[in-house]
C-alpha cells in the first residue's frame, strides 16, 4: 500500500499528463467538428468497444500466443546462436557476417511470401515473429559475449578454471545486461511482427480485426483494437522488464530507474 | 640466491613486417623467494607485457620464463594477480568476489571462511563485506580486489599498476595495507609501477626499465628496513634513493 501510494506520488505528473490528453481529444471532437467516421471520441471507442469484448478478448488471445510462440522460439535460437558464434571463430567468420547483412534487409517483407508458402494459419505468423525478433537478440548477444574485460579475461585464465566453469560464473553473468538490450528490443517488434502478419493473411487476431473494421469505416473499433494490442505490447516488454529486475539487480541501469 | 622465478633473455614482438613493434625486451632477471621486486618504467616500455609474460597469459616472442625451474607454458595457476582497472565483478558482493577466486579454482569455501574475514580485516573492509562494488569507493575496490588476489595463499603475487587509478591520499593508505599483508605472508611480488616512490617504499629491490622497447638500465636494491612508514619516507636515505632514480629517468627525457 505504501508502495503504491509512493508510486501514485512519483508518477502524477504522468497521470495528469494522460487525463489532461484524453480530456483534450474527447473535447476537441465536438470543438473542431471532426467527423466520426475520422477520429472519434474516446468515450466512444469505449463504448463501441465494449459491444466488441468478447470478440476482442478472443482476438487478443489469438494474436498473444503467435507473439509470444514467435518470441520464445527467437529467445532460444537468438541466444543458442549468438553463444555459439561467440565461441566459434569458424561461425564468426561465416554465420556473423551472414546475419549482419540479413539484418539490413526489413524482415517483414517476408511476410507475403511466409503467407503465400504456409497458408492462413498460425505458423506463418509465428515464422515472421521469430524473424523480426531473432536478429535483435542474436546480434546483441554477441556483443555482449564478446565484450568481457581483457582483466576478467585474464582473471579466469589465471585459476585454471574449465571453460564450463567460467562460462556460468563469469562469462554468462556479464553478457547478461546486453542481451538483455536485444531481448527488450525484440519484445518491442514481437507484436509489430504479429500484427503485420495477420494485416497481409489471416482470418482471426487483433491485426486482421483492425483491418476488417478499418474496411468497414469504424475507427472508433479499430481504435478499441489498437487499445488491445497496446496492452500486448505492453504486457510483453513489462514481462522482460520484470526478468531483468529478476535476473541482473546489480545492473547499474536498474537502479538508476528505481531512484 | 635461490633464483625462484628466472627470466632469460625474454623479449616481445608485436605484429610482423611494417607493423612490427618492439615492445619489450631482450631481459634477464632473476628473482627470489619472498622478494618484494618492483618494475619501474615509464609508460608504454612494456612493463605490463613482461608481467603478463612471466603470469603466462601472452606468449614471449623469445626467451622463457622459469619458476622453480620449471618452465612456464600457458597460463600460470598458483599466482594471485592484479590490474588497473579491477577484477571485482558487480554481481557480486565483496565476500563473494573473494570466494569467486576459490570457486573458480574449485576450492572448499567452508575452510576459507575464517580467512576471508580476517584478510578483509586486515584491510579495514570487514563491515563491507556484504556491500557490492559499485558501493564502494575507488581505493576501498582496489583493496578488495587485493584480498581477492591473496585469498588462496598464492606464492607468487603479480601487480600490474593496482594503485594507478586512485587519488595521491588513497595510495598513501593502500600501499601501508599491502605492505602489512606482503608482511604477513611473505609472497613473492612482482610490483609493476610508475612512481617512483612508491617503488621505493614498497620494494626490497627495484629494477628501472628503459622506454620502449623495455630493457634493464639498472637495479638497486631498497637497503631499508619494513614497516617503511611515514618517518622512513622522510629519511635522508629515502630520499636519496628516489632522487637517484629520478636521474636516471632524466636522463632519458621522461621527466
Amino acid at each position: 500500500m505504501k508502495k503504491f501510494l509512493k508510486w501514485i506520488a512519483s508518477g502524477w505528473m504522468l497521470i495528469l499528463f494522460f487525463v489532461g490528453f484524453f480530456l483534450f481529444w474527447e473535447y476537441s471532437i465536438p470543438l473542431f467538428d471532426i467527423p466520426r467516421y475520422i477520429l472519434p471520441a474516446p468515450s466512444e471507442i469505449v463504448s463501441k468497444g465494449s459491444a466488441d469484448l468478447d470478440k476482442l478478448i478472443y482476438y487478443t488471445g489469438v494474436t498473444a500466443l503467435e507473439t509470444v510462440l514467435g518470441y520464445v522460439i527467437a529467445l532460444v535460437l537468438g541466444l543458442g546462436f549468438g553463444i555459439a558464434i561467440s565461441f566459434s571463430s569458424i561461425l564468426r567468420r561465416t554465420l556473423y557476417p551472414f546475419f549482419v547483412s540479413i539484418e539490413m534487409t526489413p524482415k517483414i517483407a517476408f511476410a507475403p511470401l511466409f503467407i503465400s508458402w504456409f497458408g492462413f494459419g498460425l505458423m506463418p505468423k509465428v515464422i515472421i515473429v521469430v524473424l523480426v525478433c531473432f536478429f535483435p537478440i542474436v546480434l546483441n548477444a554477441i556483443l555482449a559475449f564478446n565484450s568481457l574485460s581483457n582483466e576478467l579475461t585474464l582473471f579466469y585464465q589465471s585459476t585454471g578454471a574449465s571453460t564450463l566453469k567460467t562460462f556460468f560464473k563469469i562469462r554468462l553473468p556479464a553478457a547478461l545486461p546486453q542481451c538483455f538490450v536485444g531481448f527488450k528490443y525484440a519484445a518491442i517488434n514481437a507484436t509489430v511482427g504479429a500484427t503485420i502478419a495477420e494485416f497481409i493473411g489471416s482470418d482471426k487476431g487483433l491485426g486482421f480485426y483492425i483491418s476488417i473494421v478499418t474496411g468497414n469505416m469504424r475507427p472508433d473499433l479499430a481504435f478499441a483494437g489498437i487499445f488491445f494490442l497496446t496492452c500486448l505490447g505492453l504486457s510483453v516488454f513489462g514481462f522482460v522488464t520484470m526478468m531483468e529486475k529478476i535476473l541482473i539487480p546489480w545492473h547499474i541501469s536498474m537502479k538508476r530507474i528505481n531512484k | 640466491m635461490n633464483n625462484f622465478i628466472e627470466i632469460t633473455e625474454l623479449k616481445k614482438v608485436f605484429g610482423s613486417g611494417i607493423d612490427e613493434v618492439h615492445a619489450f625486451g631482450p631481459v634477464t632477471i632473476n628473482i627470489n623467494t619472498g622478494e618484494f621486486v618492483s618494475i619501474l618504467g615509464p609508460s608504454g616500455c612494456g612493463k605490463s607485457t613482461l608481467m603478463l609474460m612471466v603470469a603466462g597469459l601472452l606468449d614471449s616472442t623469445s626467451g622463457k620464463v622459469e619458476f622453480e625451474s620449471k618452465l612456464v607454458k600457458g597460463p600460470k595457476t598458483d599466482i594471485g594477480i592484479m590490474f588497473q582497472d579491477n577484477t571485482l565483478v558487480p554481481w557480486r558482493t565483496v565476500k563473494e568476489n573473494i570466494e569467486l577466486q576459490l570457486e573458480l579454482r574449485g576450492l572448499n569455501l567452508k575452510d576459507y571462511q575464517e580467512q576471508i574475514d580476517n584478510i578483509l580485516k586486515s584491510v579495514s573492509l570487514e563491515d563491507f563485506a556484504t556491500r557490492f562494488p559499485n558501493e564502494l569507493s575507488g581505493g576501498m575496490q582496489q583493496r578488495a580486489a587485493f584480498c581477492q588476489a591473496m585469498i588462496h595463499d598464492p606464492k607468487i603475487i603479480l601487480l600490474d599498476e593496482p594503485l594507478g587509478k586512485l587519488d595521491a591520499m588513497t595510495r598513501e593508505k593502500i600501499r601501508a595495507d599491502f605492505q602489512k599483508l606482503w608482511m604477513i605472508k611473505k609472497p613473492t611480488v612482482i610490483f609493476v609501477t610508475h612512481s617512483i616512490e612508491e617503488a621505493v617504499q614498497l620494494s626490497s629491490r627495484v629494477i628501472l626499465i628503459t622506454p620502449r622497447p623495455g630493457k634493464i638500465d639498472r637495479e638497486i636494491k631498497i637497503d631499508l628496513p619494513y614497516p617503511r612508514d611515514l618517518k622512513v619516507k622522510r629519511s635522508p636515505k629515502f630520499i636519496e634513493y628516489v632522487n637517484s632514480i629520478q636521474e636516471v629517468f632524466h636522463k632519458y627525457g621522461v621527466i
